[in-house]
């Protein structure tokens, strides 16, 4: 099981030192930021100020390694955008924003998926199957900006029940919450739906019912926990996913987040705050991953062993 | 989609619920940055509630008057000292004190340091300030500036800050809650969410506001801001007028500048015509005078101010040139229909006779799709564009890059391609040329000829006012009969209010965005 973990925590390392190039290469491959941060008029010599200032004068290779040594203590430099603050400093603050959203979809997403996938298993061919199928249909078939912004006209302009967008409470979460649980609902559903059907068909289930096992437990106690280890699997990419998804979802519903600030130091060209933020949701991409590939080999010790 | 959502929630919008009057929502674009520090932003219209400059705007006509710190200035004959006398009464926020020469000398010094990305900065390039007495400043100039109040005014180069705040607290307190002297004074940020202040009572000038609280909110969804302005969460909104029509229909009006704050244009970028220009790129087809004409000659611009305007703006004879600034020429925009109306039989006559396409090394022209905050139409702009000129008979691609993008290629002198420009707010005529037309405005220019360069260095030298006039316009003749550019439209800032609490809205139209004169949005009681 050690070298289980070694192997993977070195694997993720290894991925997240390759995510630092990428970042920061396409960070500079979209352009400088002075070109985004100095108006229309600017003078040659604010040009070269600026430029001096953000230290891009220095050669490309020369910032990277600076940029990987900082990133490695944490520090990403200066936000442009958000003066006065540094990169990492703004993330951490946007990141409790997104972090109640995304924990908030994520239940939703487990609350509504796990037994609904459970039941339309159980029930297969029945209405509340039918009922599954065509949730997951549309939960991966619609933009989760559109469902977005149809949530926000029906539910806030017209009805009234919810707050339009902004950071508030609970009632300012539940638009963009269901809006970004949506596909994960439908993702999870069918994954919950087939790993149940394949595990209801095994031997062992139907030995159980000939000794009499009351339904329920052979749902719940013997199907289910057999089968959880699909969905379980798909956690960490859900858990990536709804931070990520937050992206588009905060930035419709002006959820002041790690995704609306993304999107907001993409559009300043903010490379620390761009920077900093990605590996933020990488770390936490890796990191969730990683707790899956644990739990994945504590409940099934093929894994390990063969890891 | 919207749309239709939109239009079949009139009746629902109509009952929806109105923000208190005494808060004041006004939900926006984010800026560009957002920092207390002015110095640090291209120009912060949002910090504007609070903090001044010297010199302020009549509301009205947009003109220079004493509303902002200074009640009287005077200048030296070749326009190299300007000296501004402060209103002795004025006061900062918080308990810091009067508004004091020592004052403008210290936030000139923050204004003009290393890190300042203000917009027109460079016409304080070199300017020294000195505390004459306590309300007397003086700035001595390297250069004659005839248009140096426009630092002061809505443009807004220069916002005084208070020195005795820094001596007490450093930048920190500039970070923390800055004191300005306006009437609406700074309340708290709200990091990518918004800023809020609170009207002063007994504000030093003797205004007063009608209403207690100001919010400017931050989206940058406009469908958002459109759904918070129809839901009564805002009270005023900054919506694109292809978002506008939708607020309009459930019973939201708009209030437009009261002077156009923004003009138009397509600029045929690296028309660098001087000799020796080592950035000019001879393939480009409109370095071909009759190709520029004909381009321009291929536009239907009441078309195009009907789709992209909803016909709320004017033909622009000139760009950069306006009728409050210096070089006006209505002999200029009497001529405008004869040398640059529609005509799509002299844009091919022209285009046969320089022998467009064959004769081109690379006859296609490069149309920029960019958007640009404050903008939205850019994208719109573009695509007309390409669909007259190919009716014309022109090959054309659009090039799709964000705003920065082009940037970067104007700074190195690369930006091979006919693109969007905005001269926003519309700024002394001294300001325009040296942008668009002049190689002082290097190196985002965009245009460059020998005559030009000839007028300009006089211009730039000259004191005399009827000579400064007769040079601008000599320039302005010059670009109008070269088809230097392609000046499209004149257009009002407009914003979007609820009439349930917002009354009206007196604003000129003067800033970098065209919002300003807070104090002067009306509520309902």
């Amino acid at each position: 099981m050690a070298r289980f973990i070694t192997t993977r925590f070195l694997q993720a390392l290894l991925s997240l030192l390759v995510i630092t190039l990428i970042v920061f290469s396409l960070s500079h491959l979209t352009g400088s930021p002075i070109d985004a941060l100095l108006p229309d008029d600017a003078t040659q010599a604010q040009i070269d100020n600026l430029t001096r200032e953000l230290g891009l004068d220095r050669p490309l290779h020369v910032q990277y390694f600076t940029f990987l040594q900082n990133a490695a203590l944490g520090d990403f430099g200066d936000s442009t955008k958000w003066k006065g603050s540094s990169a990492a400093e703004v993330v951490i603050d946007r990141l409790p924003a997104t972090l109640q959203l995304g924990g908030l979809a994520l239940l939703i997403s487990v609350v509504v998926a796990i037994p609904l996938g459970v039941v339309a298993a159980v029930r297969k061919g029945s209405s509340i199957d039918a009922v599954a199928s065509v949730i997951a249909l549309l939960g991966q078939s619609l933009p989760a900006f559109w469902l977005g912004l149809v949530l926000m006209w029906v539910f806030a302009v017209i009805l009234g029940w919810f707050p339009t967008s902004g950071y508030g409470g609970v009632t300012h979460m539940v638009l963009p919450a269901i809006a970004m649980a949506w596909f994960q609902i439908a993702a999870l559903t069918r994954l919950t739906r087939s790993a149940m059907l394949e595990v209801l068909d095994a031997e062992y289930i139907k030995l159980a019912r000939v000794k009499g096992v009351s339904e329920r437990a052979i749902v719940w106690r013997h199907a289910f926990s057999n089968a959880a280890i699909v969905p379980i699997t798909y956690f960490g990419v859900l858990a990536g996913s709804l931070l990520t998804g937050s992206v588009v979802i905060e930035t419709v519903f002006a959820w002041p987040g790690a995704g609306l600030l993304a999107i907001d130091a993409i559009r300043g060209r903010d490379f620390p705050v761009v920077q900093s933020v990605v590996m933020f949701f990488a770390v936490f991409f890796l990191l969730a991953n990683f707790l899956v590939d644990i739990l994945y080999a504590v409940i099934d010790p093929r894994i390990r062993h063969q890891g | 989609m919207l749309r239709a959502i939109t239009l079949t929630t009139l009746v629902f919008a109509a009952a929806a619920p109105a923000a208190l009057a005494q808060t004041v929502t006004m939900t926006m674009t984010p800026p560009a940055v957002e920092t207390n520090r002015y110095w640090n932003t291209p120009g912060d219209f949002a910090l504007g509630p609070a903090l001044q400059g010297l010199v302020g705007h009549n509301p009205e006509t947009g003109a220079f008057d004493n509303s902002g710190l200074a009640e009287s200035w005077t200048n030296n004959d070749d326009l190299t000292e300007w000296t501004f006398k402060l209103k002795p009464n004025a006061e900062f926020h918080f308990g810091y004190g009067p508004v004091t020469a020592a004052d403008v000398v210290h936030s000139l010094e923050l204004h003009t340091g290393p890190d300042s990305i203000l917009n027109g900065i460079s016409q304080l390039e070199g300017a020294v300030a000195e505390a004459i007495d306590d309300h007397t400043v003086k700035f001595t100039l390297p250069a004659p500036q005839v248009d140096f109040l426009f630092v002061h005014g809505g443009r807004g180069s220069l916002v005084i800050y208070s020195k005795a705040q820094f001596d007490a607290e450093g930048l920190e307190g500039y970070d923390t809650k800055p004191a300005g002297s306006g009437p609406l004074q700074y309340a708290s940020r709200d990091v990518g969410r918004g800023l809020n202040f609170e009207k002063v009572e007994g504000h030093w000038s003797g205004t007063d506001v009608g209403y207690d609280r100001l919010e400017l909110e931050f989206v940058a969804e406009p469908a958002t801001r459109l759904a918070r302005l129809l839901a009564g969460e805002a009270d005023i909104a900054v919506l694109p007028r292809e978002v506008q029509g939708d607020a309009i229909a459930a019973g939201m009006a708009v209030i437009p500048s009261t002077r156009a704050s923004n003009q138009t244009a397509m600029l045929f970028n690296g028309t660098f015509l001087q000799p020796g220009d080592e950035a000019l790129d001879k393939s480009l087809p409109w370095l071909d005078i009759r190709i520029r004409e004909a381009i321009n000659r291929s536009i239907d611009r009441n078309t195009m101010i009907d789709v992209l305007y909803d016909g709320r703006a004017e033909v622009l004879p000139v760009f950069a040139m306006d009728p409050r600034h210096e070089g006006y020429s209505q002999a200029l925009a009497d001529k405008f229909d004869a040398a640059y109306g529609f005509d799509l039989d002299k844009a091919r006559a022209l285009m046969a006779e320089a022998g467009y396409p064959d004769k081109f090394e690379n006859p296609v022209i490069p149309i920029l799709s960019s958007n640009l905050a404050g903008n939205p139409e850019f994208p719109t702009m573009a695509e007309l564009m390409q669909v007259f000129l190919e009716e014309a008979g022109f090959q054309t691609e659009i090039v799709e890059m964000d705003w920065a993008g082009l940037g970067g290629l104007r700074n190195a002198r690369a930006a091979k391609m006919f693109h969007p420009m905005r001269n926003m707010p519309v700024k002394p005529s001294a300001v325009g040329i040296r942008n668009y037309y002049s190689a002082a405005g290097r190196p985002r220019n965009n245009y460059e000829d020998p005559e030009v360069e000839v007028l300009m260095d006089e211009y730039m030298q000259s004191t005399d006012p009827d000579r400064r006039n007769e040079l601008a316009a000599g320039i302005f003749d010059r670009v109008f009969h070269q088809y230097a550019v392609v000046p499209l439209a004149s257009i009002s800032a407009e914003v979007v209010v609820n009439p349930k609490t917002i009354e009206g809205w007196l604003y000129p139209g003067v800033t970098s965005v065209g919002f300003s004169h807070f104090e002067n949005v009306d509520v309902n009681e």
